[in-house]
């Protein structure tokens, strides 16, 4: 989520509620004879409601899970998420007294950690990453269609080398406009000399870079060395078949780019498969705590 | 060009003396009969044998000569759900309680399927029965059009099976023929006709009976000018067959307004308000209307007040509608904006991309709101930081619209279209949109065949989530990267 000028409310809200706490912290810690405990009242005040912000943000959950419900707007469930889950950490230390305690607190501090940093950094990603991926990816599709597209570009790179006319989906950029819109190519009138060439060039050069892991090892993830091996091609083949080399250029530009939302995509998301699944363990173990301090307490 | 039908056609190719022999070839011009043979053949079905199956592309009409046919719809009347229903008491309960709704809501905006036949079909039978001296498959003969319904042999049905050169021939040169369809149209389906629009429902029978006796058959071809702008009102017009255009004119060219199918009216605003056409209306192909002049329509609204005030709240919903609509496209620019369509908008589907961080929550929540099945693809052009996704724009031209043989996709009274469950999957809708956001979704398994060997579909589209006060897609955005805006005056700001 982007944190802008429409967030000035929640943290407000935010700065405001840690500031509060810890005025009350300080007051408590400086008159607590044993110092501050989680088992003392205000302990307890503080890990109610550290409890309360953790358990709203991970509700957020639950609502994608339902996500045409009319429960609010899901863009306020994910604000509620950011900062009421920011606001969890002074809270839970000020409940736990910056100590770490036995083993089970110990652990339960541990994944609060991982899963507050975790989305930290996730949220530090979304501040710059959608940017970089609508600059650098114009011709961006639907990250589950990566494969298919890609395959397409390489039915398309063959029907170029050996002249077919079909559809081909071509990039776009006019002015304001990007993306890729559907044009349709004639057939090559005839057989120029260099044919043969292309077709060996697609099979031994490209064939591989269009694999689906063939970007770490072919020499087409260079784009310089790439510029130097089609300039090679087009010293090869008749100048006629020119505009045929630089067609099965743009197909391998396309490749690259396919490629590089892919990564963008992981880094995107990548964090989620950590900070998800503690999110579910710091819940199950706070719930643990919770039970265990109340009921040995 | 007789002998090119002949080879398109199968059947028993008749002699001029054959054809002469049939009653409503009496009249028709024997050169031009002649000159056509084997644009006609005549057909023996057996019990049970399939005429014509709805969806299938055809260029000829039937006209029954012996035998009872019945004309219904294969593809079943049914929501498209692309998620199982929730088994058990509590699941069927809920799935009956919501198919009652759809019905009920479907009724209210015009509860019959208009079909390419002497009659509509009814949203809760839908089939009914033709006989000796009716004539199905007009649209799809005149304008190739997909066949609307699937027409059966209930017993041995002989029937002839035309081209549009004969059905012209006989339109044009037999006069009992021209009677023929014209009485069996007022006797049997004018009623019909004028009680599945909701707001002529409380006409009572004596006047239709002396309605039947009043009105007018006319037809146009394609592109005539049925009324102009300006022009003085003096009738009502009911669509039989084809679709009208109606326009009006604007500083920056003609401005469509909508398009009507059979079953729709026209020519009321200029009868209720200050007696001059207020749009133009044009036939998109051949069109077949029934005309009321403007005696019998001050009569009925004097005798029905409850018509009359119902008519006068459409044409002011219109009124307002339609000045809206230009006072819209009176600002428009060009450039890349025109290139993408974009002024076509009313309600655009936006995603900035700076803030989009590719969850696909929108997607999800699009499926989740319309049975599993998403109407929203996120993939398009992009204009600036701005994906256009594929999902209906509710364009002010909906060319969607021109040309579905059941009349099921249609714009309701505010911008949203919706296609109704009556729809027949023949997919010309989803060749029309020129943005492609009309899809094809196959009915139950995926893949599964129909009973015809062919996978059943019917088309989907954004219905903006109608009844809701915002579409899910953007509601459902955790990033608030989604919404739905009037492109000229989001654009304009920027």
């Amino acid at each position: 989520m982007l944190i802008d000028r429409s967030h000035r409310k929640w943290i407000r809200g935010t700065v405001f509620a840690t500031v509060v706490a810890s005025i009350l912290y300080a007051i408590y810690a400086s008159h607590a004879p044993d110092g501050p405990r989680g088992g003392s009242w205000p302990g307890l005040g503080y890990g109610v409601a550290a409890s309360l912000c953790i358990v709203f943000a991970a509700l957020l959950a639950a609502r994608k899970r339902r996500p045409h419900y009319r429960l609010g707007r899901a863009a306020t469930w994910m604000r509620g998420h950011v900062w009421l889950g920011a606001v969890s950490l002074p809270l839970v230390l000020f409940h736990a007294g910056f100590s770490f305690g036995g083993t089970l607190t110990t652990v339960l501090m541990w994944i609060f950690v991982v899963v507050y940093v975790t989305g930290i950094a996730g949220l530090a990603l979304q501040q710059f990453l959608p940017r970089v991926m609508t600059e650098s990816l114009s011709q961006e599709t639907v990250f589950e269609q990566l494969d298919h597209v890609r395959e397409q570009l390489l039915v398309e790179a063959e029907q170029v080398t050996k002249g077919e006319g079909g559809a081909v989906a071509r990039p776009k950029s006019a002015g304001r406009v990007q993306g890729r819109v559907v044009e349709s190519r004639a057939a090559a009138a005839e057989e120029g000399p260099g044919r043969n060439t292309l077709v060996i060039f697609l099979d031994r050069q490209m064939r591989p870079y269009f694999a689906k892991d063939g970007v770490r090892r072919s020499r087409f993830s260079d784009p310089s060395a790439r510029a130097a091996l089609f300039e090679e091609l087009r010293r090869a083949v008749d100048p006629a078949l020119h505009p045929v080399t630089h067609d099965l250029e743009a197909l391998c530009a396309q490749r690259e780019q396919l490629e590089m939302q892919r990564r963008l995509h992981l880094w995107l998301h990548g964090w989620l498969l950590v900070h998800v699944p503690l999110s579910y363990a710091l819940v199950l173990l706070a719930a643990v705590h919770a039970v265990m301090s109340l009921y040995y307490g | 060009m007789a002998q090119e039908a002949e080879s398109r056609l199968e059947g028993e190719t008749l002699s001029l003396e054959q054809l002469q022999q049939i009653p409503i070839f009496k009249g028709c011009s024997e050169a031009l009969l002649k000159k056509n043979l084997g644009a006609v053949v005549r057909r023996r079905f057996k019990p049970g044998e399939i005429i014509c199956r709805e969806g299938e592309f055809g260029s000829t009409a039937f006209y029954v000569l012996e035998g009872d046919a019945e004309v219904f719809l294969k593809t079943p009347v049914a929501h498209l759900e692309g998620k199982p229903r929730v088994r058990g008491l509590f699941g069927g309960i809920t799935s009956f309680f919501q198919s009652m709704v759809r019905r009920e809501e479907a009724r209210a905006r015009g509860g019959s399927i208009p079909i390419d036949a002497p009659m509509d079909l009814s949203l809760d039978r839908p089939e009914a029965l033709l006989r000796g001296g009716d004539l199905f498959g007009e649209m799809t003969c005149m304008s190739f059009y997909p066949r609307s319904a699937t027409v059966r042999a209930r017993g041995e049905v002989v029937a002839l099976e035309m081209l549009r050169n004969i059905l012209d021939v006989l339109k044009r040169g037999s006069k009992e023929f021209k009677e023929q369809l014209e009485r069996a149209y007022k006797e049997r389906s004018l009623a019909a006709h004028l009680k599945a629009m909701p707001l002529f429902a409380g006409l009572t029978d004596d006047f239709i009976a002396g309605l039947r006796e009043r009105v007018n058959l006319v037809s146009y071809d394609p592109g005539k000018v049925i009324c102009k702008q300006g022009d003085d009102a003096d009738r009502l017009y009911l669509i039989r067959i084809g679709f009208v255009k109606v326009s009006q004119e604007s500083p920056g060219g003609e401005v469509i307004l909508q398009y009507l199918h059979r079953g729709d009216y026209f020519g009321e605003m200029g009868l209720l308000g200050a007696g001059k056409r207020t749009a133009t209306c044009t036939a998109l192909d051949h069109v077949e209307l029934v005309e009321i002049g403007q005696e019998d329509f001050t009569r009925m609204t004097r005798e029905f007040p409850a018509i009359r005030a119902g008519l006068e709240e459409k044409a002011r919903a219109h009124a307002a509608e339609n000045a809206r609509r230009l006072e819209h496209l009176a600002a428009i620019s060009v450039d890349q904006f025109l290139e993408q369509g974009l002024m076509q908008a009313q309600s655009l589907l936006l995603i900035d991309l700076d803030r989009c961080t590719r969850c696909d929550e929108c997607v999800r929540a699009c499926a989740a709101s319309h049975d599993g099945v998403t109407r929203l693809i996120r993939d398009g052009l992009r204009f600036d930081k701005y994906l256009v996704p594929t999902s209906c724009r509710s364009c002010h031209d909906p060319l969607c619209m021109v040309g579905c043989p059941v009349g099921s996709i249609r714009r309701t009274g505010t911008l949203e279209i919706v296609i109704e469950d009556w729809c027949i999957g023949c997919g010309l809708c989803a060749r029309n949109c020129p943005y492609g956001n009309i899809n094809m979704h196959g009915i139950g398994e995926e893949g599964a065949a129909g009973k015809e060997g062919k996978p059943e579909q019917k088309a989907i589209t954004c219905d903006l989530c109608a009844g809701l006060k915002e579409p899910s897609c953007v509601y459902a955005c955790p990033h608030d990267a989604a919404f739905r805006v009037d492109p000229k005056e989001f654009f304009a700001r920027r």
